[in-house]
């Protein structure tokens, strides 16, 4: 029971930051349409940007203070990400309006290989460090209710905490602030918005700051857990099922389908993967989320459209 | 000779509905086929057979593959890959648990397995589209490395992961030095693509593009978009698992499941982008395109960054193989959707009308 | 003027109830001459008490510009009130032209003939649908109840429900947004209503599936063009073929043989269309690159190439020039008489439509308010108020 739980919790504590990922997503897709396939990119880009720069500054600077450090590499990774959505938006997503989604889709990959590829240049293609000062041991919870308790990393608690804050604060975002009112309006109908005076690229590139900072979190997060490198632009693969079980357009459904995804790999993994040769978690989320949408085409969040003709 | 089509009256719908409809067009292609089979052996060394025509020759035919489904059924797939991976094990398997079976009946028989396949995992392409549609290929694609990974039957056991075929042989014909690997390859793509063709010029061809251009009028006028696009997912595939059997034997000769993983589904799709969607020219331009470029880059940026006085890593060509194929990707979707082909048709007929533009 | 009289250019052939009418070689100078003939013959036809099919020779003869108008005007009048369908035999180029161009402006069949014999031909066929229509007319040919249609919220149709009747032109007319396209969409079945049943060719229904309505021969056009924008004219309207079309995939793969024969045969037909639609010239274009007006000619040939037995047409004739619509009201008046199709349509125009129709139906904010012949609706209190509130 509490290996159980473990299990579970652990599979929260990581869906928690598919979720993050898969926000990304889900914002970009709101307010352009765009099925943004190099959300994995940008986590990738930003991460990298975060290491560099905070083993630069301190080189540069000549101090040690390792807070001082990050939260300078941080501010410049935040400015590197806002020049990229700014970038992204004037060279390709401008020419592309009203372009069909597939070809928007192609569109980011090919926008994925151009980061990866200058990301490397500029940053190096080792393995780097991202060191946040997260409490790396792990601790004990609810001894008194099981024997032996449960094991919970606080490394990962803190990041599930820290992905839910900017979760619920997005949210916020997007509910409160005449911005995220704008960018809702410009989601439920481009033309509409464009009529009553919302200038849509400049609320494109707002919404591709707002990724690019998602993508910054999860970049440090996933960054100071695993180190940063080249594979960290896959972690995009793994939300995909995230997103597809949430739908498109709906955040609420963007956690919902991480938590879900989160559980679903681990429980498969520890449960299942035993009798099939392990490794099964990167598929069996995909299958996952291809049985849902057999029955339900448009996510568990999304709209139901009927094509007008 | 002059390249006019003034003064070429066409007689019959028949005449008017030949692949090339412009007689120097067709002595062109005929011409270029008889080289490729006789010209080029007597021409070209053996480390350009190896590193560059036959790795052409066979994405060639796998662009052919993702560009039905891509270009002309208009479903977007990031599990070619997968695919091929199908072909490659599925012929492995053939030709080794069948006493006595060809390589060529291997080859077609994991393309048809390819093909089965393939249908399953169209399947979510009748309930979802486009965004949707291509993670559900990405589900193929994983699960296939999972598959061949893992599950030790499809690689016989084989305790290295990695399984290998020994040189094919057709009909006493061994294939076993570059030329011959070329010239196979070559016959058996000369074939596909005629097929090909034929296929997107007639009623199915037809079909797809339907689909692919507006799929409620589509159903409207009748199409069924189930049979449609499954027949696209199927023939795609068994394209795809020809070019993977190909691949594994011909090419390869021994493989890894990493040989078909995502990269080669990305790389396949943005063939199709940069050659040119929905044109079977287009297949041919994207795959020389690919193959050549990295060569190129190997030998250039080097050179330039000799003359600059700066060292070149290995590591650094490859980043910037990334970056010019992302620009490219990108260019092309906003500049030229239909990709090199276009830019040559265009090309073409402002020759065809040389020098009086009207 | 002339050196026979007009009654004697009157003949009547009763066993193929058929007046032919010999203008051959007369010349229509002015109005006056115009009435002196027709007169005689609104008098020999009412006469007879009963309607007869029309055969009209031409040969040779000249309508002075000024008497055009008139002389169209009085055919049709005596086609709508004694006629039962006209064939024409061998106008001269001009006054071939001024026929069709009246045809369109007028609302009537052009149906010109080179020969009396190819002439005659048409009008058995003529006959012989007419007879076959009056035998199939106790069948129900398409007929809507209580259909209703609901997107979330938004109810698109309420409660509505009408007959067609074979071989009629009948018309939906409505403000925007009354729900008009949603009705075409239900009878041909990309939408599903929630209540109601469809009857079609005797069939009742709950809901049509597009394939099984193209199946059993219902065609459509759309009214923002749903062309397939990737490929050819021709490619286009040979789409509209592919029920017909029977090699299987490897015959295709292989081009030569029955897929070949088959591509021909159909090739064939589909040149008839082209020809009948008079777009010869843009075969080759992409439609893409095509003005607005020839998208929605190939639209109608697509629907056409599937040798429909209805015809829906969602708006054929918005966003045309006044010469475009004369056109495409010949093309639709000509094809139900040629090919004997029935015709549901939508068009804003009021104009096109009364001259089009025998049948309108009026639909305001999903409901039915009204329905009759041109006349009666064009009357109807309901569609005056409502037509005025749409500030129309
Ligand atoms: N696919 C659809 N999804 C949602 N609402 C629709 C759809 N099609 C039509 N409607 C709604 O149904 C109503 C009738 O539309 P329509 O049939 O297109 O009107 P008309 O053709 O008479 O202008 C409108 O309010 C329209 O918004
Ligand atoms: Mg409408």
């Amino acid at each position: 029971m509490a290996f159980f739980l473990e299990t579970l919790l652990g599979g929260l504590m990581s869906g928690m930051l598919y979720s993050l990922v898969a926000l990304g997503f889900v914002l970009i897709f709101k307010a352009s349409g765009v099925f943004n396939f190099a959300q994995g990119a940008m986590v990738l880009f930003a991460a990298l940007a975060m290491a560099r720069f905070s083993e630069w500054i301190p080189a540069w600077l000549g101090m040690e203070n390792l807070f001082v450090a990050n939260l300078l590499a941080f501010v410049v990774a935040v400015a590197i990400m806002f020049v990229v959505a700014w970038l992204i938006e004037r060279l390709a997503l401008r020419h592309l309006v009203n372009q069909d989604g597939a070809t928007l889709l192609m569109a980011t990959l090919g926008i994925a290989y151009v980061l990866d590829g200058i990301g490397q240049t500029i940053f190096g293609s080792d393995i780097y460090k991202i060191d946040v000062g997260m409490p790396k041991e792990p601790v004990m919870m609810l001894e008194s209710v099981f024997e032996g308790g449960i094991l919970i990393n606080k490394e990962d608690f803190i990041a599930a905490l820290i992905a839910a804050l900017l979760v619920i604060s997005l949210s916020i975002f997007f509910q409160k602030t005449a911005t995220g009112r704008a960018l809702r309006a410009v989601a439920d109908d481009h033309q509409a918005a464009q009529s009553i005076g919302i200038p849509l690229d400049r609320i494109w590139v707002i919404v591709w700051c707002v990724a690019g900072i998602t993508a910054l979190v999860a970049g440090i997060i996933w960054g100071s857990k695993l180190g940063v490198q080249f594979s960290l632009s896959t972690i995009a693969l793994r939300a995909l099922p995230v997103v597809i079980l949430g739908g498109l357009t709906s955040v609420p459904g963007a956690i919902i389908g991480g938590l879900i995804i989160g559980v679903g790999e681990k429980l498969s993994e520890v449960y299942l993967g035993p009798f099939v040769g392990g490794g099964i978690e990167i598929w069996f989320a995909y299958m996952l989320a291809l049985v849902f949408l057999l029955f339900r085409p448009q996510g568990l969040f999304g709209e139901k459209i009927i094509d007008r003709v | 000779m002059f390249y006019r089509e003034n003064g070429q009256f066409k007689t019959s719908y028949k005449a008017d509905q030949q692949v090339f409809a412009i007689p120097q067009d067709r002595w062109a292609i005929f011409a270029l086929v008889v080289f490729a089979f006789v010209g080029v052996p007597m021409l070209v060394d053996e480390y350009m057979f190896r590193a560059i025509l036959v790795p052409f020759l066979i994405l060639s035919l796998a662009a052919l593959g993702v560009n039905i489904l891509v270009g002309y059924c208009g479903q977007i797939t990031l599990g070619a890959g997968a695919s091929m991976a199908v072909g490659a094990y599925a012929a492995y398997n053939f030709l080794i648990r069948v006493d006595g079976m060809p390589a060529l009946a291997a080859i077609l028989l994991g393309g048809l397995m390819a093909a089965a396949v393939g249908i399953v995992f169209g399947v979510p392409s009748l309930r979802v589209r486009g965004l949707y549609l291509a993670v559900a290929t990405l589900a193929a694609q994983f699960f296939c490395d999972w598959a061949f990974l893992r599950i030790k039957w499809f690689t016989n056991n084989a305790s290295s992961g990695s399984v290998s075929v020994a040189d094919i042989s057709l009909f006493g014909w061994t294939i076993s030095s570059p030329t011959d690997k070329y010239l196979f390859c070559l016959g058996i793509l000369v074939v596909f693509s005629v097929m090909a063709k034929n296929l997107v010029r007639g009623n199915m061809g037809r079909q797809w593009m339907a689909i692919r251009d507006m799929d409620v009028a589509a159903t409207v006028i009748g199409i069924r978009p189930m049979y449609s696009k499954l027949t696209a997912f199927a023939v795609s595939s068994f394209y795809l698992g020809v070019a993977g059997a190909l691949w594994g034997f011909v090419n390869l000769g021994s493989w890894e499941p990493a040989a078909f993983s995502i990269d080669r589904s990305l790389q396949l799709l943005f063939m199709v982008i940069i050659g040119g969607m929905g044109a079977i020219s287009g297949s041919f331009f994207g795959a020389a395109f690919i193959v050549i470029l990295p060569i190129f880059l190997n030998q250039m940026l080097p050179l330039v960054g000799s003359l600059l006085g700066l060292q070149v890593s290995i590591a650094l060509v490859s980043h910037v193989e990334f970056i010019i194929f992302g620009s490219l990707i990108v260019f092309f979707l906003i500049v030229e959707p239909h990709g090199i082909a276009r830019l040559w048709a265009t090309g073409r007929e402002k020759l065809r009308l040389w020098p009086f533009p009207h | 003027m002339t050196d026979r009289t007009h009654s004697e250019r009157i003949i009547f052939h009763d066993a193929i109830e058929t007046m032919e009418v010999d203008f051959s070689s007369m010349t229509f100078a002015d109005i006056a001459q115009v009435d002196a003939v027709y007169d005689e013959i609104e008098r020999q036809l009412t006469a007879t008490g009963q309607r007869w099919f029309f055969l009209v020779l031409y040969t040779d003869c000249v309508i002075a510009p000024e008497a055009w108008d008139r002389f169209a005007a009085r055919g049709k009048s005596a086609n709508v009130n004694h006629g039962r369908g006209s064939v024409r035999v061998d106008a001269k180029a001009e006054t071939r032209e001024a026929i069709r161009e009246r045809a369109g402006k007028e609302s009537f069949r052009s149906n010109i003939y080179d020969t009396r014999d190819q002439a005659l031909l048409a009008l058995g066929e003529m006959r012989k649908r007419q007879r076959d229509l009056a035998k199939g007319a106790d069948e129900v040919f398409l007929r809507v109840d209580n259909v209703s249609l609901r997107f979330g919220g938004v109810k698109a149709i309420t409660d509505i429900s009408f007959e067609i009747k074979r071989g009629e032109i009948s018309a939906i007319i409505g403000p925007n947004g009354a729900g008009k396209s949603s009705m075409l969409n239900v009878i041909n079945g990309v939408y599903h209503p929630q209540e109601g049943t469809i009857t079609y060719l005797g069939e009742v229904r709950q809901q049509m599936s597009p394939r099984a309505a193209a199946c059993q021969g219902i065609a459509r056009t759309f009214q923002n063009i749903a062309l397939f924008k990737g490929m050819s004219v021709l490619d286009n309207i040979m789409t509209g073929r592919n029920l017909k079309m029977k090699a299987n995939l490897l015959q295709q793969a292989l081009w030569f043989g029955p897929a070949q024969r088959e591509e021909l045969a159909h090739r064939a037909k589909v040149e008839e269309i082209i020809d009948f639609l008079e777009i010869q010239h843009i075969r080759k274009t992409p439609v893409g690159r095509l003005p607005y007006g020839l998208q929605k000619r190939v639209d109608l040939a697509r629907a056409l190439a599937m040798e429909p037995e209805l015809l829906l047409l969602d708006e054929p004739m918005a966003g045309m020039n006044v010469e475009e619509k004369q056109d495409m009201c010949r093309f639709i008046l000509d094809l139900n008489d040629q090919f004997g199709t029935t015709v549901l349509l939508i068009e804003h125009d009021m104009g096109v439509v009364m001259d089009l129709s025998n049948f309108v139906v009026v639909l305001d904010y999903g409901k039915k308010i009204a329905e009759g012949t041109p006349d009666e609706v064009r009357a109807d209190p309901n569609v005056i108020s409502a037509y005025l509130g749409a500030s129309h």
